[in-house]
């Protein structure tokens, strides 16, 4: 019938070799993480194979693909959140570690005098940065990679996340503070 | 009285993340003409945003593609399942 027709005309292999490396890199963008990204697009194809009576035709099968991806990679970072107990509240503030009780700075940000565009070009400091960003607190560092290196949007974030957009402004401005102090003491202070 | 040092760095980074209001504007620029430390703090920002919107573009390359050993893997798994709920 149909369907084992459908089935015969596309099946999971065809699916990994034709659409493989687009979903893998999609999956990079949001997750910078190989194995993890690998683990995804697996269980997005599962998935697809399961659904497949499901797929209306309406759109292209690899936009059909990247939808279920996209599912899988929401409810992996949503589980992320939960079950590490990444909560991360509000109400304690950790920008303290910034300022003392009068609200001055700890520790007073230097004049940074380097040219974005060389930087950019710089191997070493996208290493430096990409540390950086590896040693903040895990929900700051999904949300913050989602935010400046997929460029994803507000609205986007909160959905995965599950979080206000009060709340997002709140972590993004934490994963600022620590990461231009870690910058600066492994890049612009001189001390590299 | 309490310096406005750490409420200007919240405000400094949301400018990145939302149109402040008009006195929170105000605030925040008189803010950074009086206190060169928080107007370091607001160039760091600067910065840092535009060397990771540079590297956001450099990023989108083909490069980067599923490892042969991956690719394996989740064709064996692949070819377990399917066949299963075939039969």
């Amino acid at each position: 019938m149909l369907c084992i027709m459908h089935k015969s005309a596309e099946n999971p292999e065809h699916w990994l070799a034709n659409h493989g490396d687009y979903l893998y890199r999609y999956a990079m963008s949001r997750l910078r993480n190989e194995e993890l990204s690998a683990d995804m697009v697996q269980e997005a194809l599962l998935a697809a194979w399961k659904g497949w009576k499901n797929f209306a035709g309406k759109s292209s099968v690899r936009t059909w693909l990247v939808g279920i991806l996209k599912h899988k990679i929401i409810d992996h970072i949503r589980k992320e959140i939960r079950d590490r107990k990444l909560a991360d509240a509000v109400e304690s503030d950790p920008t303290s570690a910034w300022f003392d009780a009068d609200g001055k700075w700890l520790e007073a940000p230097r004049a940074w005098k380097e040219n974005p565009e060389e930087l950019c070009e710089s191997e070493q400091f996208q290493k430096t940065l990409q540390s950086c960003i590896s040693k903040l607190p895990e929900k700051q560092q999904i949300i913050f990679q989602m935010r400046e290196l997929t460029g994803e949007d507000t609205d986007t974030i909160c959905k995965e996340a599950d979080i206000t957009s009060t709340h997002l402004h709140v972590l993004i401005h934490r994963a600022r503070l620590a990461l231009r102090t870690c910058l600066e003491h492994h890049w612009f202070g001189g001390s590299r | 009285m309490k310096h406005f040092c750490q409420k200007a760095s919240q405000l400094a980074s949301d400018a990145f993340e939302r149109d402040l209001t008009f006195s929170e504007r105000l605030k925040l620029q008189f803010h950074l003409t009086i206190c060169s430390i928080c107007s370091h703090y607001a160039d760091n920002l600067k910065l840092l945003n535009k060397v990771l919107l540079g590297m956001r573009y450099q990023q989108k390359d083909d490069d980067i593609c599923l490892s042969d050993e991956d690719r394996r893997r989740i064709e064996t798994v692949l070819k377990q399942n399917t066949t299963h709920s075939d039969s």
